[in-house]
């Protein structure tokens, strides 16, 4: 990673990724775990499956994950739903 | 025998002038906190195989941090050197270590600067400079 140089669109994801892993981190120590469990298989899964060049997938995968963060920062939701339910699809 | 008198005397003056430029040039290099420069000879640890400008104590612990999220094995070698892509980590891996190492800490490295760390070295320094930062 350090020699190469990270494209934009690398660095959103890692961005987002981190986002996540923050989020988390407030998060009691039960639902941190599994916070963490769930956003590192699906980011894992798609950084394997998902085609480097399918920018417009990418890009949507992206715009998704933001949504999704927001809602697991908001103190109002209690339930990973909305993340399982993108898990499930993939 | 004057003479030598002479040079004597010349040679004991030239002391304190030079003692008191080496004292200014430590103080100088100092800059009033402690340097991360030792004057004194220490025996570095054998594991560290390059010089760097953080301290130990601070490599050490990254290396237990990374050696614990990429749950390396305890004979697998951690340097100061070592890269974090050398250990098999991937980008995502390596977000994890700074996460890691930002709560091990109790720092925040901002986005820029993370995502330019692949080294232990890279990572100590870089911790070092915030732990000075928010210490005034």
């Amino acid at each position: 990673m350090g020699a190469s140089k990270l494209s934009g669109m690398q660095k959103q994801v890692l961005s987002l990724y981190r986002g996540f892993l923050r989020a988390a981190r407030s998060r009691p120590i039960e639902d941190r775990k599994r916070i963490e469990m769930i956003v590192s298989t699906e980011f894992r899964h798609n950084s394997k499956e998902v085609d480097r060049k399918n920018f417009q997938y990418i890009e949507y995968l992206l715009r998704l994950g933001t949504k999704q963060l927001d809602q697991l920062k908001s103190p109002a939701i209690v339930s990973l739903s909305s993340i399982k339910v993108v898990t499930s699809k993939t | 025998m004057a003479s030598i008198a002479a040079s004597a005397s010349i040679s004991l003056q030239a002391r304190p002038r030079q003692l008191a430029i080496a004292a200014s040039q430590v103080k100088s290099f100092s800059n009033g906190r402690r340097s991360s420069l030792s004057f004194n000879l220490r025996q570095l640890p054998t594991r560290l195989t390059v010089s760097c400008a953080a301290k130990p104590e601070t490599v050490d612990k990254v290396c237990a941090v990374v050696r614990k999220q990429l749950s390396l094995k305890e004979a697998d070698e951690i340097t100061a050197a070592t890269k974090f892509a050398a250990l098999g980590a991937d980008s995502l891996d390596t977000v994890e270590i700074v996460m890691g190492l930002e709560e091990e800490f109790g720092i925040e490295m901002a986005e820029e600067k993370a995502q330019s760390i692949a080294t232990v070295e890279q990572a100590a320094a870089l911790i070092e400079e915030l732990l000075f930062e928010k210490a005034k």
